[in-house]
This record gives C-alpha cells, structure tokens and sequence, in this order.
C-alpha cells in the first residue's frame, strides 16, 4: 500500500475551476497532480490539485495570478 | 467507521449498498429493479397523478428514505450545508434530460448495473452509451463548462425536500390520496418499512462513501483514480451473486424483465444519461444524496427528473419494454416509439446547446 505523506491539497468551487487549474500548472512546469476532493475535507465529489506543503506561498501567488479563486487549501496526509 | 479510508472501505460499502438491493429484490421489488432511481421517481410521480400509467405507480419508500438518509447521516456527522444559486434552471433541464434518457433504456445508471448483475446483455451495450456521454460531458468540462459556484444559503432551504419527503411517506401511509398500480412494476414492492429502511441506510452509506455512477467513470477519465468505481463493483459482485443463488441470472438480450433489445436506443439513452449527469455534478442516485445534503440545486434537478417522468408517460417518449408473443398478443420488439426517439435526440442536441454554448467558456 502506497505510504502516506503530508500533502498540499487545493479545492475549488467548481469543477471548470480545477481543471482550469491544472491546465495552467502543467503549462508552467509545476509540480502537483489532479486527485479526488479527499474525503476529509468534504462531503462533495469534486476535483482537487495536490502538491507537496512547500509549494503553499507559490500556489497562493499562481492563484491570483490566474485569476481562480479556490475554496480551501488544507494540509493532510494523502 | 470510516468507508473510505481506502479501495477496501470502499469496496465494502459497494458490498453493503448491494446487499440492500438484494434484501429489496428478494423481498418484492420488481426483477432487475431492485433499486432504480429513475424507475422509482417515475412510479412516485405517478402515484401522485403526474402520470396515468396504470402500471407504474407507487410512492416508493426508498426514494423518501434514500433523500432523508442522506439528510440525517449529513447532520450527525456535521457536514449538513445549505447551497444554492447554481444554475438551478439549467439543472432542471438537466433532471428532465437524465429521466427522458433513462426511460428510453428503462433504467437509471444504477438499475444499469443491477441488470448487467443479472446477465442482461442490452444493459452492457447501454454502457457504452452511457461512458460515451460521460466522455463527452468531460470534454465540455475541459473546455471550460461550469454551472458556476454554489452559495451557502438560509438552513432551512436545504430542508426543504427531506422535510416534504416526510410529509409524502405520512400522507402515503394515512391517507387514499395516492394510487397504487394493481398490475405491472408499480404493483411488485417490498413491504413499506423495510422498503424505507433499506432506503435509508442506502442514503446514508451512499452519502458517506460518495457513490456516483457518472463520477466513477469520469474520475477513470480524467485521474486514472478508480477509487469509486470500486463501490460500483462491490454493488456489482454481490448483485451477481444474489442473481446466480435465485437463480435470477440470465445471459441473453432476450427474456428480460423490463428491458429492450433496441440497442441504438439502449445507447443513445444513456450517452444522455452519461452527459447529462457529468454537466449537473452526478448521476441520479447523487443527485438525491447531494439534495439530501443540502443541495438545492440537487433537489431542483430532483424535480426535474420528478416532471421529465410524467412528460415521458404524458407524451409517449418512455421505453416499452419487450415481450414474448401470448396467446391473446403479437410479440413486443419494445423500446422508445418515434416521440421517444425524438425527445433522446433532441436531449443529446440539447446537451450539446448547454455544454458546448461558447458563453460558457470560461473567459
């Protein structure tokens, strides 16, 4: 079973919205992959980025930088 | 318990959530409609006189017990939230386009499942419909199709829909104000209380392990993630083996009950479905958790599928289902008639207009 680790995860409020997100992170080379809303952070079904907590200052930048707004952004063992 | 700490967890509520469907289609619901979403609004709707289809009504207790399931597991556990403001006319459409499409196959993606569980050959060509349309309603996912954000909204708006599911099962029990079919599907039940019970602890275990028909497929498309498609197999395993122990499993396209073999139409009907449900957020068992939830955008596609059910028997657009020649009869090919036909192909233009409109394009 893969080992879990501390990860940056990233939700948005909607579904476009993470795609969008995504898209704009691979264009730019960054680190980080797509994953389902864990369940610990909702009860909904959406889409969420995943990445490594270091990249929080730089993700909270890329953000504003494409004009997303995200829902939450929390620290968990993923 | 926690249902998914991981593809085991999951896989066990899949095994839970079939074995309801098995307690349900032992105790008397209709052969391969153990559990149907789209079915079993379609025999409430008639049961209040929406419809007139003599064959199918019935106020179907899993229907009440799977929405306030989910409304009552959200409020133990605090995830309760009152939303709303998302496209709710959108999603309305988008709930008549999910029935005229289930009709058509004489199914929801569930009762999909439930049939493919009992060998029945047309509910596999209907799935490629039906990844077919979720494939499609990603691309416009893609392309930037949104229904736009959810608002936290008053309480009481999400408790809306639970609480006149209350009001339905009491005056259903108290009152001559429904009909009930005396022949067909809607006369094939399980006992009131168990049918409520099993659809509350439906509910509330779908609510927990987020079990969606449409996000399954889509997730495997987008992410690779097969995490609920696993649910699905757990429902699948136990349906398979609950059909082979009662001798209910039959491999064939033929001699099935409440099915078709017009295949084009199995197809088209759930590549609507499949569509449809990526655009509003989730297959129609969803729909029901997320209202119950608190969604009332969910419970508005709710009503959509609710109305979509009686214009299907009001206008002619619902499947027939096949049957053997008899004595007084001629054989039924069954399937959707030309109003059917249409209703399919003008939903999947439909569902084009709304997912593919350059306006939703983001930016």
């Amino acid at each position: 079973m893969r080992q879990k680790e501390w990860k940056l995860i990233i939700t948005f409020h909607t579904t476009s919205d993470a795609i969008a997100f995504e898209k704009a992170c691979k264009e730019t080379g960054r680190s980080g992959r797509m994953i389902p809303v864990p369940r610990e952070l909702s009860a909904g079904c959406g889409l969420a980025w995943c990445t490594v907590p270091a990249d929080r200052a730089d993700m909270e930048t890329f953000l504003k930088e494409c004009s997303i707004e995200c829902e939450d952004m929390a620290e968990l063992l993923y | 318990m926690n249902l998914t700490a991981n593809k085991k967890t999951l896989a066990l509520s899949g095994v839970l959530l079939g074995a309801i469907a098995a307690v349900l289609a032992y105790m008397g619901n209709p052969k391969n409609m153990a559990m149907c979403i789209a079915c079993f609004i379609r025999d409430t709707a008639g049961a209040m006189k929406l419809h007139q289809a003599a064959v199918v009504q019935y106020v179907r207790p899993e229907i009440i017990g799977i929405i306030c399931g989910a409304f009552l597991i959200a409020v133990v556990t605090k995830e309760y939230r009152s939303t709303a403001g998302s496209s709710p006319m959108v999603r309305f459409v988008l709930g008549m386009i999910m029935m005229i499409g289930s009709l058509a196959f004489l199914g929801c993606p569930l009762r999909m499942v439930l049939r493919m569980a009992a060998g029945d050959l047309n509910a596999y060509v209907a799935l490629i419909g039906f990844v077919a349309g979720v494939f499609t309603g990603t691309l416009a996912l893609k392309r930037g199709f949104s229904l736009g954000r959810a608002y936290t909204v008053d309480k009481a708006s999400g408790t809306i829909l639970p609480i006149a599911m209350v009001v339905l099962f009491v005056l259903s029990l108290t009152t001559t104000l429904f009909v009930s079919s005396e022949k067909g599907p809607g006369s094939m039940h399980a006992p009131v209380f168990i049918a409520l019970i099993g659809g509350l602890l439906f509910g509330a275990i779908a609510q927990k392990c987020r079990s969606c028909f449409a996000g399954c497929v889509r997730d495997i498309i987008l992410m690779k993630n097969f995490d609920l498609l696993t649910i699905v197999g757990g429902i699948f395993v136990v349906m398979v083996i609950y059909n082979i122990a009662t001798g209910n499993f039959n491999l064939s396209f033929t001699g099935q009950p409440v099915a078709h073999a017009q295949h084009i139409w199995n197809i088209l009907g759930m590549y609507a479905v499949g569509f449809a449900a990526v655009l509003a957020g989730g297959c129609p068992l969803r729909q029901l958790v997320l209202a119950g939830q608190g969604s009332s955008d969910s419970a508005v596609t709710f009503l959509g599928l609710f109305v979509g059910a009686a214009f299907c028997h009001n206008f002619g657009l619902a499947g027939v289902a096949a049957a053997a020649a008899t004595a007084d009869a001629p054989a039924v090919a069954g399937g959707p008639g030309i109003n059917g036909q249409v209703a399919v192909i003008a939903c999947i233009v439909i569902l084009f207009i709304i997912g593919f409109m350059p306006k939703n394009k983001k930016n």
